[in-house]
């Protein structure tokens, strides 16, 4: 049998299994991404798209890590909209409609660039272990791979089930490829906790035959702005979206024939997501909307193949392709591939620490939808995040953790981890106590040095960084130190609508006005922009415009971030025995034993932990301590 | 949603609601507390109560004749004994109540025993010698709201429940400890939770078929909130003067009659009473229930311009006593005309004044009103001989101090806490916050910043929430997705 050895294996190569290998070599460790179909690495198995509120900004931070997506989707995307873009910056989330062909060609192209990475083509049946640890994955083909660190990402291919009406499910990972059932028998068999979860997609349709005079056309806006900080990717040409709406008639087909649905006729126990609910459940949750929206999302360049998003259903599919003809634009519609529920197993993922290292099986890492988590920003977050970590452990080093204030990826990972997951877990930018801080404008600026100072940025990234953040400085210090006078912005502030100058005034201040633009400041005729560069790069002048401009409310959400971070320091040993702690309820032992959290503060968000079980837990900590003391 | 104190802790912080219980607890170990749960003196029946893990135990072992611990919550007569075999000390009947269906949450046991000096004295001791240790004061509430039994504001309420001294105080705390205080923050965080909640449907989901609520509708809605807030706040001066009574000060020359009404009002001759002017030198208090409100009753000595070292310093603290007054009650006889000094004496007096037109049995016919001072708050010709007007002070006073609690009788929640009045004008101030930069143009994200305070601010008054139930709130009432 042959045998190899790496020091970082990588399961899977979906959006987690892609980033994950990626960060590990980046790191500068040996690493192999073992997948079934080379070619589908980076597959987009929804919707053609990435982003959008929050997962923008998770995408955003994947790159700012020096991550792969970023680039991908530059280089792949179709269409780009800001979404919230009427609401403050803090909100706004990048999101790119992608051509389905060229996402992974340019996964595989950025993977490709890395020396320190292999890539292998097999199936991974089984673990090798030594004692508790995980050293090595066997595939199906009998090869053994040893290696320190494995990341399992394994996405819905974990005994994955397909349903569509009430055929019974047929076993795939995703439509068309074998689900992986040998591999979650051996995980299950370490002992770990399993559960199910459901997702869904719509079907597709042909847009040929789509009457475009019935539909609303939506294009998409500034194409300048980019996902990719440290690398410019040439984009492609840009493709509208189409709105429609489905109203009563689909509510009639849907309505009757709800039996033959796998997901309302029982087929399907698994919980699956509330924001991202089938036709079937729209239907039956809201009798009373009037409409639902339906959008029509280009495949990409070379097909006519629309995706239909807003349908996702697992009726059968002559009820899919009755329900589709009854919305404006589609009365003669051709449906290409029908929609399908999937059922899969997740690990609940309180059995991991925030390094994605499964707690009871050291050298074991987990990331993406294997977490319980959907979408592909969050799962790429986890695959950065598990990837250096596995890295890390390679070298001897501590884990690396972000913060709750630091990174949407940091609050992704410490809801998991902390409060476990009972439907699959999507971002939002209500799920962050401090969203303000947490935008897409300054998202290198957040990770960019922290991801330098780790040595997970290549060589040439730490160079655009470092010279990224350079042009902030002198921005910022261009606006803090220069004063302008009447004549230099009285023009523009009139168009702004806003005050002319009674005196000379701080650059700054001007900024704080509403509708005051940095760019027109900084290029007012007459000003002098000092060591201010002429060609910024892009996005560093919308980084600096934020900041400053909110720069009272930013300071505001900071101090309270920094008073939770007092709870941080507060340290709880692994080894505690809740269960001893007869002061606090029985239900918040259990939790406490289960999470094992590593601080005061996470201890604070774990479920059912009431404040009386909160402060009684301070006074067992402080009693257990005084008692090992004296035992010692 | 679930109460606050079943829901998780996600935002608090160390140093919130129940840091004073924190600081004061002394030791950490689990152990077993009892304590004589009556008051002093005469009575037939006093109670012990014991609480913690061996209540059971020093039940069986102070009632020999018991094989094991009786039923729960079911009264049982036993014979007390000294432990380890001593001497019979009472017949007592006893409740065992395990946890955590008792009062505590611990384990407890009540021994309902003889009263008077001994019996209660023996049967403690005969508890604390089984393994006991004497309860601190307050200490079996401390543990109930350790154990989650109470909440913080419930556990207020027991303790203003014993101190209550009038017929109003004991309602507001009998009102907060069923909760009405309590339900009514929840029902605000509740209010602010929505508020998010549309705010987090505005922001992340811009794309659904639900049109978002308009930001002029949120800003509505957070005035209704503020509203709210301030129905609370207003009832918190007399809320808070419901805790000591309002001082309600005599004043007026000497020998106006001020002594008389005095004692009249209080139904005892407290103030000696004389024909002497200038009898009263000390200011003299008592509490009193009018309607079944708490005065402070404050008789001082008469001012005027006097010579005599004491009289002085009575008028002195007098004075004092007149700067602090909720009301005045200031004395003329009903014979006397007013004078100049009177007009300028009211002038320095901010609190509402009532004219008493005293010894109104020597003058018929006389119009107290008819006296030509301005700014009274009433007056009323008042005979301590003949008890005339008496009963109108009786009315009138309530209706001065507690104008917002005569009206709302006690059915409504009272702020009667200086650290509830604290937090939500914290909660109301950060809420109007959000409403008036909202109205202002701010972006919603940056004017929701203002609603975690806001959300803080009423949690530590009780608990406190998840993101979850932002979330929750969304998915309940929106279709989204899609």
């Amino acid at each position: 049998m042959m045998e190899v050895r790496y020091d970082v294996i990588v399961v899977g190569g979906g959006h987690a299994g892609a980033e994950a290998a990626s960060a590990a070599a980046r790191a500068g460790v040996k690493t192999v991404l073992i997948t079934p179909d080379l070619s589908r690495i980076g597959q987009m198995s929804c919707n053609p798209a990435i982003g959008g509120i929050a997962k923008g900004v998770v995408a955003r931070e994947v790159d700012a890590l020096g991550g792969v997506m970023g680039r991908a989707t530059d280089a792949s995307r179709i269409q780009f909209r800001m979404l919230n873009r009427s609401k403050g910056p803090a909100v706004w989330g990048p999101r790119a409609q992608c051509d389905r062909t060229l996402y992974p060609v340019a996964v595989r192209r950025v993977l490709d660039e890395l020396e320190s990475l292999d890539l292998f083509q097999e199936m991974v049946s089984d673990l090798v272990l030594e004692g508790p640890k995980v050293i090595g994955v066997r595939t199906r083909g009998g090869i053994t791979f040893y290696g320190t660190a494995v990341v399992i990402t394994t996405g819905t291919f974990l005994r994955g089930r397909i349903h569509m009406g009430q055929q019974t499910g047929i076993g795939a990972g995703r439509a068309g490829e074998a689900p992986s059932v040998a591999l979650a028998e051996g995980l299950e068999g370490l002992g770990l906790e399993v559960a199910r979860f459901k997702t869904g997609t719509p079907p597709r349709i042909d847009g040929r035959s789509v009457d475009f005079d019935r539909v609303e056309r939506q294009d998409g806006d500034d194409v300048a702005i980019r996902f990719a900080a440290y690398r410019e990717e040439e984009v492609p040409d840009q493709r509208p979206c189409w709105v429609t709406w489905a109203s009563d008639g689909l509510k009639k087909v849907v309505s009757d024939n709800l039996h033959k649905s796998a997901l309302h006729g029982g087929e399907i126990s698994g919980r699956g997501p509330r924001y991202c609910p089938s036709i079937e459940d729209k239907v039956v949750r809201f009798p009373n909307a009037p409409r639902h929206q339906v959008f029509l999302e280009p495949e990409g360049l070379h097909t006519t193949e629309l995706y239909v998003n807003g349908l996702s259903t697992s009726l059968p599919i002559d009820v899919q392709r009755e329900f589709l003809q009854t919305i404006p634009g589609l009365e003669n519609v051709v449906m290409t591939k029908a929609g399908y529920a999937i059922e899969y197993d997740y690990f609940p993922p309180h059995q991991l620490r925030h390094s994605l290292e499964l707690k009871a099986i050291p050298g074991l890492f987990f990331a993406g939808q294997i977490n319980g988590t959907t979408g592909y920003e969050e799962a790429a977050g986890q695959g950065v995040v598990a990837g250096i970590n596995a890295a890390l452990k390679v070298r001897g080093e501590d884990p690396f953790v972000l913060r709750r204030d630091q990174a949407y990826i940091g609050v992704l990972i410490d809801d998991l981890v902390t409060r476990g997951v009972d439907e699959p877990y999507r971002l939002f930018t209500s799920r962050a106590e401090f969203r303000l801080l947490l935008r897409q404008d300054n998202a290198v600026r957040r990770l960019g040095p922290v991801a330098r100072d780790r040595g997970i940025l290549s060589a040439e990234q730490a160079i655009v960084l470092n010279d990224r953040l350079g042009q902030e400085e002198r921005v910022i210090a261009w606006f803090r130190d220069t004063t302008l006078t009447p004549a230099d912005v009285d023009p523009l502030l009139a168009e702004a609508g806003s005050e002319p100058l009674s005196g000379p005034v701080r650059a700054i201040q001007l900024l704080k006005r509403p509708r005051v633009r940095a760019r027109d400041l900084l290029g007012a005729s007459s000003v002098d922009v000092g060591m201010v560069e002429k060609d910024l790069a892009t996005g560093v002048l919308t980084a600096v415009e934020v900041e400053l401009k909110y720069e009272g409310y930013v300071g505001r959400e900071r101090e309270r971030a920094s008073r939770l971070e007092e709870q941080s320091k507060l340290l709880l040993d692994h080894d505690l025995p809740y269960h001893e702690f007869v002061t606090l309820s029985y239900e918040s032992r259990e939790k406490l034993s289960r999470i094992q959290p590593e601080t005061f503060a996470q201890a604070a968000r774990v479920p059912g932990v009431s404040p009386a079980d909160l402060q009684n837990l301070l006074l067992e900590v402080r009693r257990n301590r005084s008692e090992k003391c004296v035992g010692s | 949603m679930a109460a606050p104190r079943q829901v998780l802790a996600d935002r608090l912080r160390l140093g919130g609601p129940n840091r004073s219980f924190l600081g004061s607890l002394t030791s950490v170990d689990v152990d077993t507390i009892a304590a004589i749960s009556t008051g002093p003196g005469a009575g037939a029946i006093a109670m012990v109560r014991v609480s913690g893990p061996a209540a059971a135990e020093i039940l069986l072992c102070l009632s020999p004749a018991l094989e094991r611990a009786p039923a729960p919550r079911t009264a049982r007569l036993v014979d007390l004994c000294e432990p380890d075999g001593g001497e019979i000390i009472d017949r007592a009947i006893a409740t065992y109540y395990p946890e955590p269906a008792s009062y505590t949450g611990e384990d407890v046991v009540e021994f309902a025993c003889h009263g008077g000096a001994i019996a209660p004295r023996l049967v403690l001791e005969a508890c604390l010698a089984a393994g006991a240790r004497q309860a601190e004061a307050g200490e079996f509430t401390k543990r109930a709201y350790l154990r989650g039994k109470l909440d913080l504001v419930e556990a207020e309420a027991v303790s203003d429940l014993i101190d209550a001294r009038s017929r109003a105080f004991h309602r507001a705390a009998l009102r907060q400890m069923e909760r009405g205080l309590s339900t009514r923050i929840i029902g605000l965080r509740e209010g602010l939770v929505r508020l998010e909640a549309l705010l987090v449907h505005h922001i992340d989901f811009p794309e659904e078929d639900d049109p978002p609520v308009a930001l002029d509708v949120i800003a509505e809605e957070a005035a209704g909130v503020v509203e709210k807030l301030d129905a609370l706040l207003v009832t918190a001066p007399e809320g808070e003067l419901l805790r000591e009574g309002a001082l309600t000060v005599f004043a007026g020359r000497p020998n106006a009659g001020k002594s008389s009404v005095f004692n009249a009002l209080l139904g005892e001759e407290r103030a000696i009473v004389t024909e002497e002017p200038g009898t009263t030198r000390d200011a003299l208090e008592e509490t009193v229930q009018l309607g079944g409100f708490p005065f402070r009753l404050v008789d001082t000595a008469g001012l005027r311009a006097s010579e005599g070292r004491v009289e002085q310093l009575g008028i002195e603290v007098a004075r004092r006593y007149l700067k602090g007054a909720d009301i005045v009650l200031f004395c003329i006889p009903a014979c006397e005309e007013t004078s100049e000094e009177d007009r300028s004496f009211l002038q320095e007096i901010t609190a509402p004044v009532v004219l008493l037109a005293t010894k109104a049995d020597l003058v018929e016919g006389y119009q107290g009103d008819s006296t030509g001072l301005s700014g009274l708050a009433g007056a009323v010709r008042v005979s301590a001989i003949t008890g005339q007007g008496l009963d109108q002070i009786r009315q009138l006073l309530p209706e001065l101090a507690y104008s917002e609690l005569v009206d709302s009788q006690g059915d409504e929640p009272i702020l009667t806490r200086q650290r509830h009045v604290r937090l939500l004008k914290t909660a109301r101030s950060e809420v109007e916050l959000f409403r008036s930069s909202l109205v202002g143009g701010l972006p919603p994200e940056i004017a929701s910043t203002h609603l975690r305070p806001a959300e803080t601010a009423l949690e530590e008054v009780l608990g406190v929430i998840t993101v979850d139930d932002v979330l929750d709130v969304v998915f309940r009432e929106f279709c989204v997705g899609k």
